[in-house]
C-alpha cells in the first residue's frame, strides 16, 4: 500500500536557506545541501526547494544548489519558484530535480503544463496552487500570494490536471505561517476533485495537524517547514503520530 | 568496472550516477545506445516517456538487445524496466523485447502513483536477500504486464492493482521503483546489483 508522505520545504534565496515572515525579515539558516541531507537522515520522504529569490542573478544559483544536492540526496527533490517555461523545467530536471512545481506561469500560460508533461512525463510536473478563502470557495492567487486572479481554486486544480500536472501542491495562504492547522476543507475539496496526489501545505503547527489533513482532508502528503526548522517538532515525531493514527507511513 | 547510463535526453541523472559511484566503478552518461552497450554494466534510467525513449534507442536497439542476450549485466529503472518489454500503450516504438509482455496504465484512481510503496520479493531472490528494500519510491503512471510470472522477482500493489515491481531475465534486472531515490536502502540495492554484475561479468 502506498504510504502517506512527509515533505519538508526549504525556502532558498541566493543559494542559501532562509527563514522569515511574509518574505521579510529573512535570516540565513544554513546550506541547502546540508539541510536537505539532514532531513533525509531524519526520515523526510521528500524535499522541496522553493526559490524565493527576487532577482535573476540569485535565481541562477539555484541550479547549482540543485546539482550539489542531487549528488548527496537520495530521496526525491522538487524545485519550485520562478519556473517560466518548459525549458526552465528541463534545466531544473537536468540540474538534479526529480519534480518541478509551476505556479504563476501556469496561470499566465497553462500550456506550460502540457508541454512539460509531454516532454518529461506527468509524474514530474507539479501544479502549485496558492489559494485564499472567499466566502464558501477559494480564490487562486499568484506572484507569491500578492496578486488575486479570477480562478476558483478547485476548478483550477482540475484544469491543471487535465493539462498534464501529475501532482498538486496546494497552499492555503490564510493558514500559511499561522500554525493553526491546514485548511482541511480546501484540501478535501481539491483532493476529491482530482485523481492525482495532493500535497497539503500551509498551517502545520503540530503532528496532529498533519494527521488531520491526511485523514480528513484526503491529502496524500503533508508539507512541513517552520515547525521542523525551529525544532518545534521533528520528522520522527510527526511519523510516530501518523503511525498511532493508523496512517500508513514509511519507517524513518 | 565501467558503468554506462543510457541517456534518453531528459531528466535528472545526477543522483543515479552518484548512487552508482564507488571505488572501482567509473560511471559515464552515454547518449549513443551502441556505445552504452559496450560498457561492463548498462543502466537504463527512469526518466522520460516511452515513445521518446524508444526513438533514441531505435538506432542501437538490436545491438543493445544482442549485448544483453549475450550476458551484459543490465538494470532498467522505472521507464528503463518498461523498455525491457515489447511495447507500451504510453507511446509508440519497440522496446527491447527481452521479456514477453506489454506496458499498460495502472488500474487505479490515483495516477500517477507517487510515493513510497511496499516491495514484496519472491522467495529466494538473491538481490533482495542481500539488500532488503521493503519500501521504495515510485513515480509512475504505467506498469509492465509480463505474459507470465516467470520473470517477476517482486510484486507491489497500488489501489488493488498488483504489478511486478522487479523482474529478472538472464543478465537483465528491471525495477519499477527508483532505488536512487529510495534513500540508504535503495543505494545499497544498487550496489548489490553491481556486486552481482561483477560476478556475472567474470563468468561471461
Amino acid at each position: 500500500m502506498l504510504t502517506r508522505r512527509v515533505v519538508v520545504c526549504l525556502d532558498v534565496k541566493g543559494g542559501r536557506v532562509v527563514k522569515g515572515t511574509q518574505f521579510v525579515n529573512l535570516r540565513d539558516v544554513g546550506d541547502p545541501v546540508e539541510l536537505a541531507s539532514r532531513y533525509e537522515r531524519e526520515g523526510a520522504d521528500e524535499v522541496v526547494f522553493l526559490d524565493i529569490s527576487a532577482s535573476a542573478e540569485e535565481r541562477g544559483t539555484l541550479l547549482d544548489v540543485a546539482r550539489r544536492t542531487a549528488e548527496r540526496l537520495f530521496v526525491p527533490l522538487t524545485i519550485g519558484g520562478g519556473i517560466r517555461s518548459a525549458n526552465d523545467v528541463a534545466a531544473a530536471l537536468r540540474a538534479g530535480a526529480d519534480k518541478v512545481s509551476i505556479n504563476s506561469a501556469a496561470v499566465t500560460r497553462p500550456e506550460i503544463l502540457t508541454e512539460s508533461a509531454e516532454r518529461f512525463g506527468a509524474q514530474c510536473v507539479v501544479a502549485s496552487i496558492d489559494a485564499r478563502r472567499e466566502g464558501d470557495a477559494w480564490r487562486v492567487y499568484v506572484k507569491g500570494g500578492r496578486e488575486r486572479t479570477d480562478l476558483d481554486a478547485v476548478e483550477w486544480a482540475v484544469a491543471c490536471v487535465q493539462r498534464g500536472a501529475g501532482e498538486v501542491l496546494l497552499t492555503s495562504i490564510d493558514r500559511d505561517g499561522a500554525r493553526s492547522g491546514y485548511d482541511v476543507a480546501l484540501t478535501r475539496a481539491v483532493s476529491a476533485a482530482v485523481h492525482v496526489p495532493v500535497v497539503a501545505s500551509g498551517g502545520a503547527g503540530s503532528a496532529a495537524h498533519v494527521c488531520e489533513v491526511l485523514l480528513e482532508g484526503g491529502a496524500d502528503a503533508a508539507l512541513l517547514a517552520g515547525i521542523l526548522h525551529d525544532g518545534t517538532s521533528t520528522v520522527a515525531q510527526v511519523k510516530a503520530a501518523m503511525r498511532a493514527a493508523r496512517i500508513p507511513v514509511r519507517a524513518a | 568496472m565501467k558503468v554506462a547510463i543510457f541517456d534518453y535526453g531528459a531528466g535528472n541523472l545526477h543522483s543515479l550516477a552518484k548512487a552508482l559511484e564507488r571505488d572501482g566503478t567509473a560511471v559515464t552518461i552515454e547518449s549513443d545506445p551502441v556505445r552504452a552497450a559496450h560498457a561492463d554494466v548498462l543502466v537504463l534510467p527512469g526518466v522520460g516517456a516511452f515513445g521518446s525513449a524508444t526513438e533514441r534507442l531505435a538506432p542501437g536497439r538490436d545491438a543493445m538487445r544482442a549485448a544483453i542476450l549475450d550476458g551484459l549485466p543490465t538494470i532498467g529503472i522505472c521507464l528503463g524496466m518498461q523498455l525491457l518489454f515489447d511495447g507500451s500503450e504510453e507511446g509508440a516504438g519497440a522496446g527491447l523485447g527481452l521479456i514477453p509482455g506489454h506496458v499498460t496504465r495502472l488500474h487505479a484512481v490515483r495516477v500517477p502513483q507517487i510515493g513510497w510503496n511496499e516491495v514484496v520479493p519472491v522467495a529466494g531472490e538473491p538481490l533482495f536477500a542481500t539488500a532488503p528494500l521493503p519500501i521504495a519510491y515510485f513515480a509512475n503512471s504505467f506498469v509492465a504486464r509480463p505474459a507470465d510470472d516467470a520473470s517477476v522477482i517482486a510484486w507491489t500493489e497500488h489501489e488493488g492493482d498488483r504489478f511486478p515491481s522487479a523482474v529478472r531475465a538472464g543478465s537483465a534486472v528491471g525495477v519499477q521503483f527508483h532505488p536512487e531515490k529510495s534513500s540508504t536502502d535503495g543505494v545499497r540495492f544498487l550496489h548489490a546489483f553491481l556486486d552481482e554484475a561483477g560476478t556475472m561479468k567474470g563468468s561471461r
